[in-house]
């Protein structure tokens, strides 16, 4: 499978997550955004960035309580409104669509 | 990606709820039963305070069923239990039935249908266990392609109770162990470290989860061709398979190398002794499909030894504190070697600290 | 028992609706010489299962697993992989697998399940079952099991544009999914008072309001990793909540084990004496029964509440009048510091009314908070207590020590305290 964006096609898995990670840009994040239903707005690119910097830092994708902590404290949300306001931006789940969107390793693993 | 326009708004229910889901002489009665009896295999007969009796037929089922199957036993259901049914946390299905008369009849079409009725007592009761090739992203066999080859050798078994207590089997495709612990479990051992694939790992792993996930800290990151990747210290490694879950790219299956092992003597009730974890009696068995014939002849083994030697109430862990080890692997045939001695952490606790030998 | 080798050769039954039509003579799957051999034998096969499915449905998916499977008995090794695939609003449930050979098994290119939770008790109606067996024949492959080791009803075979059709279909009926990764994941209870006499609290209530209570974070999920509850009536422990549940909630008592004479005598008479001493008072842990002047008599003070003379004497014996649960926790297996059982760590809560409940899901919500802040990622509850501390953890979450929470005190002075 792949995408097309600006002219250039881009390789991805069957869930559309990019294959190459180095291929990411804002304008495929867009691209990859649309294949979501996601409309990129500013809460959003916030959270892609934040992904992107903590991949960066330490090779991991955050677990998603270090999300919704950073949310929480940004906003002066409590746990769970911060959670209800990750799942508005992202309604099939960080794991799924923050984290492809942003162009990180699919999540692995049931276990 | 996207789906059809929604026209259902998610209730967040949680579990299903039970209430309709109970017999009305269960829902009368409930939690106002008074003692039980097993009349005969494959039976229980509950009487409650009220003076009221329900009858329950147990039957085992294959776990891996389809629509078809389930059809059938509504109608079983439907026409002999008033449409009640559920299962048992080792795949056997139950139907209550208050009519005594409905009972034998019952049984009848459940074994004509093929439903082996038993499971009750002092049985070997169906296996709990796991996915396998069948659906399991990290399978080193097919699980239930062994518990049919195995339950095919223990069916008289299940259903007579003829053993000194239960027994509780369990089987598991990795030795993560998803099947849990058992009277008698039946668990994959690799035995070489994984093969890493350096071309895609960085692209599908998460390198620092992969290293957090060994349990002996046996995984290093290297780079190889220019691309970063992972190492392991081959020396260091125990072939537990614990970071192919976190990386696909370090697989740790083989069709020579992942093996078969045969744990005893785990119990979780609090009956008579504390509950007890299992211990390895053989391993190096070879995985073998269609029907694993090799395992199936360990469990025969110990499944003899213990009915023929275990007193009444003795599950398969007590018969063998009683016994002690040498005679079980005298009495089982099987045999014991020096990698059956721990060798992680907390060891030492599993060393004779005494004088107490058996000749 | 029978040999291996003449175990498969035993008289052969088919499990009802194992052979719909056809039984594999049909020309709608592709031979599997290899799987056809769990055909033969007395145990019902869940190889005739699929197959008796496939030749009715003629569902393309379910050749095209059963040609994989098929090629991984003649293989030795598995071709599923993991991905995403979720309904709206949902960040689990769904387990994904894409097979990594669908160039050779194009059919089976999906096979994903749909882990849903079932009644506590494992409970059902027939009218429930047809409705969820037909739901799930409209939309996946039709092959169920019953249940998954965590106690989901494990729905496996669906492509991942039906997914959300069949999810709110289901929903519609009251089904909802069940948890995956690290979050709250579906519980299971025994039978509990729905049938059994030692039953000690509503475990199917308790287990019901819990599990709605957490049912955000199990579709949501965003702990440290995985957290599993199970609900067991008495200490037999049928579900294995020891072993196999962060939070093991057993049913116990504390006053008396219930004797009725009459009954005892019965049960001496019909047994005989030697059962008696045998079976029942050799065999109790803590030696709390002896003879006096030839009658049964048990020490309550002695009794650890083990349920092994219950269990011989269900007619004579019942547990005491004053019941309630014990919490254990850390159960887990393998993976990765090596297996962990659970350990005690509330010996006793009253568990009778809503208020009890509203107790001890507020205790529950310290714990977790607490776990939250002290855990580290990928690790069990158990997993962090032992490298914290029970001390630290009783500490944290706001327990009294309790003698009933070790096995005995420690045996090394390695510790600072302030005197």
């Amino acid at each position: 499978m792949s995408i097309e964006v600006n002219g250039v096609s881009y390789e991805t898995d069957e869930n559309g997550y990019l294959v190459n990670l180095e291929d990411w840009n804002e304008d495929v994040a867009v691209k990859l955004a649309e294949g979501e239903d996601i409309r990129m707005e500013e809460p959003h690119w916030d959270l892609i960035k934040f992904l992107r910097n903590y991949y960066e830092e330490y090779q991991i994708a955050p677990a998603v309580k270090v999300l919704t902590k950073a949310i929480a404290a940004e906003k002066g949300m409590d746990k769970k409104e911060a959670s209800e306001f990750l799942y508005g931006m992202f309604p099939k789940g960080p794991a799924l669509q923050a984290c492809k969107i942003a162009g990180l390793p699919k999540p692995t693993g049931c276990v | 990606m996207s789906s059809p326009a929604r026209n259902w708004k998610t209730i967040e229910s949680g579990p299903h709820t039970y209430e309709e889901a109970l017999h009305p002489v269960v829902k009368k009665n409930y939690g106002k039963f008074k003692y039980h009896e097993i009349p005969k295999p494959g039976v229980l007969r509950h009487v409650a305070e009220s003076g009221d009796t329900i009858w329950t037929v147990r039957a085992g089922t294959p776990r891996q069923d389809t629509v078809d199957m389930v059809r059938v036993l509504c109608d079983i259901a439907d026409k002999y239990a008033d449409g009640y049914l559920r299962f048992t946390v080792r795949n056997n299905v139950e139907f209550l039935t208050p009519n005594q008369d409905n009972v034998e009849p019952m049984i009848a079409e459940l074994e004509s249908l093929g439903f082996p009725v038993g499971g009750t007592g002092m049985c070997v009761s169906s296996v709990a266990h796991t996915q396998g090739w069948l659906h399991c992203d990290i399978p080193a066999t097919d699980a239930s392609g062994v518990v049919k080859s195995m339950m095919d050798s223990v069916y008289k078994e299940f259903k007579d109770m003829q053993m000194p207590n239960k027994v509780r089997l369990s089987t598991s495709c990795c030795a993560i162990n998803c099947g849990g612990q058992a009277d008698i479990a039946i668990v994959v051992k690799h035995t070489r470290p994984p093969r890493i694939n350096h071309d895609h790992l960085s692209t599908i792993c998460e390198l620092p989860k992969a290293v957090a996930r060994c349990p002996v800290a046996a995984i290093r990151p290297t780079v190889v061709n220019g691309k970063r990747s992972l190492m392991v210290d081959e020396a260091k490694c125990i072939c537990c398979g614990a970071c192919f879950g976190a990386c696909p790219a370090m697989e740790i299956n083989h069709p020579e190398h992942s093996k078969f092992a045969v744990w005893v003597g785990g119990k979780n009730s609090n009956a008579r002794t504390k509950p007890s974890t299992m211990s390895i009696v053989a391993h190096n068995l070879p995985n073998n499909p269609p029907r694993w014939p090799e395992v199936t002849e360990v469990i025969g083994k110990i499944l003899t030894a213990y009915k023929a030697g275990g007193r009444p109430w003795e599950r398969v862990g007590e018969w063998i504190n009683r016994i002690g080890w040498k005679r079980f692997f005298e009495e089982t045939g099987l045999t014991f070697d020096d990698n059956m001695i721990d060798s992680y952490r907390h060891a030492r606790t599993t060393f004779n600290q005494s004088a107490h030998v058996r000749f | 028992m029978v040999g291996a080798t003449d175990a498969s050769s035993q008289e052969v039954h088919h499990c009802g609706g194992c052979h719909a039509e056809g039984n594999g003579n049909g020309k709608f799957l592709n031979p599997t010489p290899m799987l056809d051999e769990l055909e033969s034998g007395p145990w019902p096969s869940f190889i005739s299962g699929f197959k008796g499915l496939a030749e009715r449905t003629k569902k393309p998916m379910l050749r095209g697993v059963m040609d994989q499977l098929e090629y991984s008995y003649n293989t030795k090794m598995g071709y599923w992989k993991g991905g995403l695939v979720t309904v709206d609003g949902y960040g689990a449930g769904i387990i994904t697998r894409y097979s990594m050979i669908k160039d050779k098994f194009p059919e089976a290119a999906e096979f994903h399940t749909m882990r849903i939770q079932p009644a506590p008790g494992l409970h059902y109606n027939t009218a429930m079952l047809r409705e969820l067996c037909d739901i799930w024949e409209k939309y996946g492959s039709g092959i169920i099991t019953l249940h998954g080791q965590t106690g989901d009803i494990m729905l496996q075979g669906i492509e991942q544009n039906k997914v959300q059709q069949c999810f709110d279909e289901l929903n519609r009926k009251g089904w909802d999914l069940g948890g995956a990764g690290a979050g709250m994941r579906t519980a299971v209870s025994c039978i509990g008072p729905g049938r059994c006499e030692n039953a000690c609290y509503d475990n199917l209530k308790l287990h019901l309001k819990t599990l709605k209570h957490f049912v955000g974070v199990l579709h949501r999920p965003e702990w440290n990793y995985k957290l599993k509850f199970k609900f067991s009536g008495c200490p037999n422990d049928c579900t294995n909540a020891i072993m196999r549940s962060d939070l093991a909630v057993i049913g116990t008592w504390r006053d008396a084990i219930q004797v009725d004479r009459d009954e005892v005598n019965a049960w001496v008479e019909k047994k005989g004496m030697d059962a008696l001493v045998n079976q029942v008072i050799n065999l109790c842990p803590t030696k709390a029964i002896s003879l006096k002047d030839g009658e049964m008599h048990i020490e309550t003070r002695d009794c650890v509440r083990c349920m092994h003379c219950l269990n011989v004497m269900p007619k004579a014996l019942s547990p005491g009048k004053e019941r309630g649960i014990s919490l254990l926790m850390g159960g887990k297996n393998t993976l990765k510091v090596g297996v962990n059982m659970g350990s005690l760590v509330i010996p006793f809560m009253k568990m009778e009314d809503d208020e009890d409940i509203e107790a001890f899901i507020e205790q529950i919500e310290e714990i977790i908070d607490w776990w939250e802040d002290a855990g580290l990622d990928h690790e069990r509850i158990g997993e962090t207590i032992e490298r914290v501390g029970l001390k630290q953890f009783l500490d944290g979450v706001g327990l009294e020590a309790d003698i009933n929470m070790v096995s005995r005190p420690r045996d090394n002075p390695y510790f600072k305290a302030p005197y």
